[in-house]
């Protein structure tokens, strides 16, 4: 029996795949973010095969300067390469986490920050809308008074109790997610709950946790995949905004949002260069993201 | 529907509450950093000890929070056996007093051994004399007094012991000085009282520079709503109207990548255009002591930052509940009954289609809010968000605190209007 019930989830799985591709295929505004989102990862992921340069280091000689031949994208006001420390910026908000100095974990800070927003998103979500009753009515009016709280706010108070790293703006990002996501969740769980597989399930005499986990959860995917996508993007967001305002990576890391804070001090005595490349990279990952997630939710609604 | 309203207004009371005391103890939660930031990083264990106790750090965070929210003026008339007064001085700063029974007012100094009493008649005159009866005795044959000091504590003296203090020297930031007392009362009215209490960066009551701020940032997100409001809802109206059309594909592709991007990047390219390559505007919004509205050139391209972030997301609801609207059978019907379109259109639809966006809007403060900080820091503009910023990065608790309320209620506040105003036009979820 349950080999049976694989196999039919993988043949499902196969024809998902290959209809996300053919949605991809038939949105033109899709396919212009895949393409943008691509070239980040692919950036990100080969920084250290695309420049010569490392991007902490400095070229006395040669601040601020605009663009040239040695450096493609110009320097910032301590002669550091543009394009380098761009690129790592990019590795940093997509491909590693570096927790410390000599760790770093695969997966970019904003991906950890939506990953772990969903997990305990999610699983509060669950429990809500799953158990019902006081515990339901408990988180939710405790999700209520977060959300309520601005959320600059958030990260203001966040980052000052715990202080500015890489792993502390995963936590601003995912406490700030938690909320959002629990709500989506939950409501999805209000409505699968009432299907008959779940009422088999409990005659079966399965655990909640079994029931919330197995079988509830993997049938929340679709709305929760787009709802992620956008959340990368606005982690993306949500990164460069810390940057910018001193609470995100410590200073000599490349990081998009305190780049382009630094280089807005340049502006004026003629150097825009070390602000513009930032802004327009961040600028560019974050319509990227949501021209895919737009795409695809419009494509798929057709289909439906 | 009255019950409606005070349950949430009860909801609101609540949140404000809950996020109070988170505000409160998470900012609190690690008193040594400020004493570092005030008097400079290479101070001693024991300048950071008094200067912790001097602004009453030293005590639990429960009575801390007590005194920030209901004030400790009461408790300090209760140990100096006097009435308490704050008068505002000449130079706008807060004094404390003590009221003496004639009703002059009084404070003390010590001198050596000696209590020196400071008068301040009702013409503005301060009279000095020694005021040695009031030391009290207690054991060991000391001598202590309870009264108010120089500083806007409520103190205890004890003869002929002092200890290492600090006073706030307009100009120079914190100085060591000595004659210090023993026990402090930091004086304040408390936050429902509407005394935030001093900012430790400026010296000066949080009050002072708050309510400037705020007007500030009213008005640069009162214009930027102006603004945004009947030009978002009009396009969105558009292209709701000529759903898949090049111009609604334009106007909402258009509209979410303005509104997706973070509004620094938006306003390093403002900038960059319209005061680098073109030369327009300042690219600065440097405002002094000046109200935003006598210099209008600098309040230019941060409105439009926050615009271009805001007509995105408006217009991208609007056109979302026009589309819905025109879908549903009562727009079929009467198109079938024979009115033209035009009548459709502003009589029967216009009106169901803007209660969606009018009270999401509303709900959209939180990231309103957000997008003013980023404005205010890209442009150097002097609003409430940049003070939180600056605030929060400093460790001045008494300013974060009294800005994170205020902006939560602005917030909270909202919600609730919002609430209230949905009740009135979809009467379906009225009593949910």
């Amino acid at each position: 029996m349950p080999e049976k019930v694989e196999t039919n989830n993988a043949k499902t799985k196969k024809v998902r795949f290959t209809d996300m591709f053919a949605i991809l295929l038939s949105s033109k505004i899709a396919m212009v973010g895949l393409v943008i989102v691509l070239f980040w990862v692919f950036v990100a992921l080969f920084a250290p095969y695309l420049t010569p340069y490392t991007p902490y280091e400095q070229d006395w000689k040669a601040p601020n300067q605009g663009p040239s031949a040695e450096h493609i994208l110009g320097t910032d006001e301590l002669g550091r390469d543009l394009w380098t420390r761009l690129i790592y910026g990019a590795r940093v908000v997509l491909v590693v986490l570096p927790v410390s100095e000599n760790i770093s974990l695969p997966g970019g800070t904003a991906i950890w920050g939506v990953v772990v927003a969903l997990l305990i998103g999610a699983t509060l979500g669950l429990i809500g809308g799953y158990k019902g009753g006081w515990i339901d009515e408990l988180v939710m009016r405790l999700l209520d008074a977060m959300m309520a709280i601005p959320v600059i706010l958030l990260y203001l108070i966040i980052v000052v109790a715990i202080g500015a790293s890489a792993v502390n703006v995963v936590i601003a990002i995912s406490i700030v997610g938690v909320p959002g996501i629990a709500r989506l969740v939950r409501s999805l769980t209000l409505d699968i709950k009432t299907r008959e597989y779940i009422r088999a399930a409990e005659t079966r005499g399965e655990s909640a946790w079994f029931i919330m986990f197995v079988e509830i959860l993997p049938n929340t995917r679709g709305p929760i995949i787009i709802d992620a996508m956008l959340r990368i993007g606005y982690a993306i967001f949500a990164m460069g905004t810390l940057g910018f305002l001193g609470l995100g990576m410590p200073p000599p890391s490349p990081d998009w949002g305190s780049m382009v804070a630094k280089g807005r001090a340049f502006i004026l005595t003629g150097n825009p260069y070390a602000a513009l490349w930032p802004s327009l990279a961040i600028a560019s990952l974050v319509v990227g993201l949501n021209l895919l997630a737009d795409g695809i939710r419009e494509e798929s609604m057709r289909y439906q | 529907m009255i019950v409606f309203i005070l349950r949430r207004f009860f909801l609101l009371l609540l949140t404000m509450i809950l996020v109070s005391v988170a505000v409160f103890v998470i900012a609190e939660s690690s008193p040594g950093n400020i004493a570092k930031n005030v008097l400079g990083a290479f101070i001693s264990p024991e300048q950071e000890a008094a200067f912790i106790r001097q602004n009453g750090l030293d005590q639990p965070m429960y009575v801390r929070y007590l005194h920030w929210i209901a004030g400790n003026d009461w408790i300090a008339e209760k140990k100096i056996n006097m009435p308490l007064k704050r008068i505002t001085t000449e130079e706008d700063f807060e004094e404390w007093w003590a009221v003496r029974k004639d009703g002059a007012l009084i404070r003390w100094k010590v001198d050596g051994d000696d209590l020196v009493a400071i008068v301040l008649t009702e013409d503005g005159e301060k009279t000095e004399y020694i005021d040695n009866e009031r030391w009290e005795a207690i054991e060991d044959g000391k001598q202590e007094f309870w009264g108010i000091d120089r500083q806007n504590h409520a103190v205890r003296w004890v003869k002929g012991e002092t200890e290492t203090m600090f006073v706030f020297v307009m100009g120079k930031g914190w100085m060591e000085s000595s004659g210090g007392p023993k026990d402090y009362i930091p004086l304040k009215k408390g936050f429902v009282r509407g005394d935030p209490g001093i900012s430790f960066r400026t010296g000066r009551p949080v009050n002072k520079s708050l309510w400037t701020r705020l007007r500030n940032s009213v008005v640069l997100a009162g214009t930027a709503f102006v603004i945004v409001m009947p030009l978002a809802l009009l396009l969105g109206l558009i292209a709701g109207l000529q759903e898949g059309s090049v111009r609604d594909r334009f106007l909402s592709v258009g509209g979410m990548m303005f509104s997706v991007v973070p509004e620094f990047a938006t306003g390093i390219f403002l900038t960059l255009i319209f005061s680098v390559w073109l030369g327009w505007l300042p690219g600065a919004a440097v405002l002094g002591t000046s109200a935003p509205w006598e210099k209008p050139m600098m309040l230019i391209l941060p409105v439009l930052t926050l615009t271009l972030i805001e007509l995105g997301y408006i217009l991208r609801i609007t056109r979302a509940s026009m589309v819905e609207v025109m879908k549903s059978p009562y727009i079929r019907t009467a198109f079938l009954k024979g009115l033209p379109y035009k009548k459709v259109v502003f009589k029967h639809a216009v009106k169901n289609a803007l209660i969606a966006p009018i009270t999401v809007i509303m709900l959209h403060v939180n990231w309103l809010l957000g997008g003013i900080v980023i404005v205010e820091v890209v442009f150097g503009y002097p609003g409430l968000g940049a003070y939180l910023l600056e605030s929060a990065l400093y460790k001045d608790f008494n300013a974060l605190e009294a800005g994170a309320m205020i902006m939560v209620l602005v917030a909270v506040g909202t919600q609730l209007v919002a609430d209230i105003i949905y009740t009135f036009l979809n009467p379906r979820i009225r009593y949910a």
